[in-house]
């Protein structure tokens, strides 16, 4: 359904071009305790960017330019890990691997399987064992308890919840009348994720509650025919927040330390003051790859990667950064408008949306624009269930962004 | 188009903005706000980098190095050549303790750090900085070595200065603390009762009791009508509360200039009624009351009190007591306004920042302050002055051959033990010097204990100083 005039050829060959200079400055900067892992590393990540994204062509008729985009953003990700802490680096290689993999496989399977919109239940159901799991297994990491460890692999439910909630609301909205049935039938998803907010809350995990609410907040816009429930949507949220901040001292903590972190330098305004430092220190062009001191930057693979970018490849390479980003959710809302299937066009939006909020929440917590909370950057963050769950959604859209007619044909018969 | 899709485009372009924001917030930190935040000690960065570049010297107005960086075993150490002598002006500059003084000030200039745009930058990446910039400083080692002598062993502070120019020889602040062990000493430095960290120069705050004066005898002469003979029988109640002179001494009948060389009390707290509180404490704002005094080092505001005054409070401040208080280097610019026809320059530390190839990178000129008496005005001042060190309480200041003006002061203070003060400059006819003393808690008078010192530092000023 997107004209294949357009060539995707020479993006790609660009993306190969940014990797192999931005690896051969590694080269250099690691000049003369050389291992072998850095040429591995160097081969593995060209070929598996480029070679994925060549088949991607072959097969999707669908956006090529949103795999396209994100392994860009990637190879930023893996090449600034990979300065900071090689072996990260190359355990973030095969996320990658498996992250892309995991996206053919979500796409076959979103594709192939018919009736996705039918099973809210299903994933409501789904995102309360998960919710539980976390309470009863979680390990409380850096203030929130939002892992689990299972077999010496930990990761974050709410990951896959996030995704799960888009399923939910775009279900929901699909087919409004499944639950007409029931009395108060207008605040039954009302009441399901605020008690998702609620429990992501206890978990203290501030950053992804926004991200429930901001998803469900603006599909809610775009569909409910009930107007007012957007102002109550508003109007709980103002309430609950407020109450959070009166009740939770972490809460009160991220709004202080984001007002004045200079008062509290040493302790609570730590992690921010010092990706300002970063990002001042940076400069416009940055002080070049292996120059800067990201190590001075607490979870600089993860939270403050983008801090790290910013001093050492500069301000403008954060622009770009950000532009990616704006272009990948500016791609998402293109394929949720010419996508004709309601349900697709549903998840389209909540994949971009998702996308898109997670960015802006974390870039502006790391810029002092907001308040910090502890997310991380889509597909550029160091973390296995991050990535996971950001090359399913990245699937789902790929899904989204062909023509699905044949499914209609099959449904109206 | 339908609703569904003019909501969807309503929310794209809601995001596009975010991004756009964030984008534009990144662009107004880098250029307006990155410069400050990089300075700020706690980025580590700071040292790191700074590490690299040798440090620029410091030198005294005559070339004498004062303080200087050699790089030993790959680090660069910064030596103080004179330990002590330094400590408040030249101050410090350690990683553990952060910096002070001019250490801290001109930090860039002595690093030769200056990111102001992208091309600089640039330029920074292809050649990177490695040798810092040297200060030259309008400081006499002379005079300064000679100044703390003779407060050895006493708390308070001198300032020498230019009248006409501005220019610090001296500045002196007791007790201090050997830079060069201060990683050795820091505990006892840091929790000494005596605050030796602080410089008492522009930053010790202290009732200056009859060099006040001065200023009320301006604000007096600005007082149109008023009658200024006045029959001094030792003592006076202004509104319930007494004055005293000196030793309850009755001066007889006085006029204005009687009144400042015999430094009576009783005087001055009476015409304050006839002053009143706004000339008063306009003629106190000429001086520089209440208004910052641009240094290249901090400079606490002299304070004289806001608000109405009543009688008492009126009468005690034009006697320099109550809530007035100043520090010893706005005392030292008083002396010079008088000197000086009535103008108040500004005071100047760093004369010079200057490259390593000699080019003069940054020079402090002299500027007018204020003008806080007319010249008609400062010339009667300064009779007056020269009748205190010839025939009143400043005797003890006099020099065979150089005609000294000067004004003693004996403040009363919390501690129950009196700060002895002298304010003055020399010769009177061509004033070249101008100088102000205190010696905290001393407990004599000014005219005993801090004359004699102001005597000595403008002898052999006005003997060894290239002015």
């Amino acid at each position: 359904m997107f004209n294949k005039s357009v060539s995707t050829k020479s993006p790609r060959n660009l993306l190969f071009l940014f990797e192999i200079l931005s690896l051969f400055l590694l080269l250099v900067n690691q000049w003369g305790n050389i291992d072998k892992t850095v040429y591995y590393t160097w081969i593995g990540l060209i070929l598996i960017v480029y070679i994925s994204n060549f088949i991607l062509n072959k097969i999707s008729s669908g956006d090529n330019y949103i795999f396209l985009i994100v392994t860009m953003l990637m190879s930023i990700g893996i090449i600034m890990i990979y300065r900071i802490d090689p072996t990260l680096g190359m355990k973030q290689l095969l996320w990658l691997s498996v992250g892309i993999a995991v996206f053919y496989f979500t796409y076959f399977i979103i594709k192939y399987i018919r009736g996705w919109d039918n099973w809210a239940p299903l994933y409501i159901g789904a995102s309360y064992i998960l919710f539980l799991m976390t309470f009863l297994l979680g390990t409380r990491k850096y203030g929130a308890i939002n892992w689990i460890n299972i077999g010496g692999y930990s990761f974050q439910p709410s990951e896959i919840t996030k995704l799960l909630l888009i399923f939910i609301v775009a279900s929901y909205y699909n087919k409004p009348d499944m639950f007409k049935k029931y009395r108060f039938s207008d605040y039954i998803l009302m009441g399901i994720v605020y008690s998702f907010i609620a429990l992501l809350f206890l978990q203290k995990d501030l950053g992804t509650a926004l991200i429930f609410y901001g998803i469900f907040l603006v599909i809610q816009f775009i569909y409910e025919e009930k107007r007012k429930l957007i102002l109550y949507n508003i109007g709980l949220f103002a309430a609950g927040g407020s109450l959070g901040y009166v009740i939770f001292d972490h809460v009160k903590v991220r709004v202080q330390t984001w007002i004045d972190p200079w008062t509290y330098i040493d302790n609570k305004g730590y992690q921010i003051t010092q990706s300002l430092f970063a990002i001042a220190e940076g400069g416009f062009f940055g002080s070049g790859l292996g120059l800067g001191h990201p190590e001075f930057i607490p979870l600089a693979y993860t939270d403050f990667i983008f801090s790290a970018i910013c001093e050492e490849m500069g301000i403008f390479a954060g622009i770009g950064i950000i532009m990616l980003f704006m272009i990948l959710v500016y791609r998402g809302f293109k394929i949720a408008l010419s996508q004709n299937d309601k349900f697709f066009r549903i998840l389209a939006i909540g994949v971009s949306l998702l996308f898109g909020i997670q960015s802006i929440i974390i870039l502006g917590g790391v810029l002092k624009v907001l308040p910090l909370t502890g997310i991380t950057l889509p597909f550029v963050s160091y973390g296995g269930s991050s990535i996971l769950s950001s090359f399913i959604a990245l699937g789902i859209l790929q899904v989204a962004s062909e023509d699905l007619s044949y499914g209609e044909e099959v449904k109206s018969e | 188009m339908n609703k569904e899709n003019r909501r969807i485009i309503f929310i794209l372009t809601a995001l596009c903005i975010c991004f756009a924001v964030l984008i534009g917030y990144m662009s107004y930190f880098q250029v307006f706000k990155s410069e400050n935040i990089k300075a700020n000690s706690y980025n580590k960065r700071l040292w790191i980098n700074e590490e690299s570049i040798l440090r620029g010297s410091i030198m005294d107005r005559n070339g004498n190095i004062l303080a200087y960086s050699e790089e030993k075993d790959g680090t660069m150490q910064r030596y103080y050549k004179y330990g002590n002598l330094y400590s408040h002006i030249i101050g410090y500059s350690y990683r553990e303790y952060g910096k002070s003084g001019l250490e801290l000030a001109y930090n860039n200039q002595l690093l030769n750090i200056n990111e102001n745009s992208a091309i600089d930058e640039i330029i920074n990446i292809v050649a990177p900085k490695t040798i810092g910039n040297n200060l030259e400083l309008t400081i006499d080692h002379g005079i300064q070595e000679r100044a703390r002598n003779l407060l050895k062993g006493k708390k308070g502070s001198v300032v020498a200065m230019n009248p006409k120019t501005g220019e610090i020889y001296a500045m002196v602040s007791l007790p201090d603390f050997n830079v060069n062990s201060l990683r050795e000493d820091w505990g006892t430095i840091s929790e000494d009762n005596n605050s030796p960290l602080l410089n008492r120069a522009t930053q010790g705050l202290y009732t200056p009791g009859s060099v006040f004066k001065v200023i009320t005898t301006a604000a007096i002469m600005n007082t149109p009508n008023i009658e200024t003979e006045y029959e001094c029988s030792g003592s006076t109640t202004i509104n319930g509360y007494n004055f005293r002179d000196y030793q309850n001494k009755a001066h007889g009948n006085l006029g204005l200039s009687e009144a400042l060389i015999e430094s009576c009390n009783t005087y001055f707290t009476e015409k304050s009624i006839a002053v009143g509180e706004d000339i008063l404490r306009n003629t106190a704002a000429d001086f520089m009351f209440n208004s910052s005094i641009p240094f290249d080092l901090p400079v606490k505001n002299s304070s004289y009190p806001k608000g109405n005054l009543g009688k008492t409070d009126l009468a005690a401040s034009a006697i320099g007591q109550g809530k007035v208080l100043t520090t010893p280097l706005n005392m030292a610019m008083v002396a010079s306004s008088i000197a000086n026809n009535g103008e108040m320059v500004k005071p100047i530390l760093v004369k010079n920042v200057v490259s390593t190839s000699g080019k003069i990178i940054k020079a402090n000129r002299t500027e007018t302050l204020s003008v806080a008496v007319d010249s008609l005005q400062a010339n009667s001042i300064k009779e007056m002055m020269i009748g205190v060190v010839q025939k009143g309480t400043g005797t003890n200041a006099s020099i065979k051959n150089v005609q000294v003006a000067g004004k003693t002061g004996t403040a009363e203070n919390p501690s129950g033990k009196s700060h002895a003060w002298f304010i003055g400059f020399a010769p009177a006819n061509d004033p070249k010097i101008a100088i102000a003393v205190i010696l905290e808690e001393e407990g004599s008078t000014g005219g005993a204990s801090a004359a004699p010192i102001a005597r000595d530092l403008i002898i052999y000023g006005l003997n060894n100083i290239k002015f």
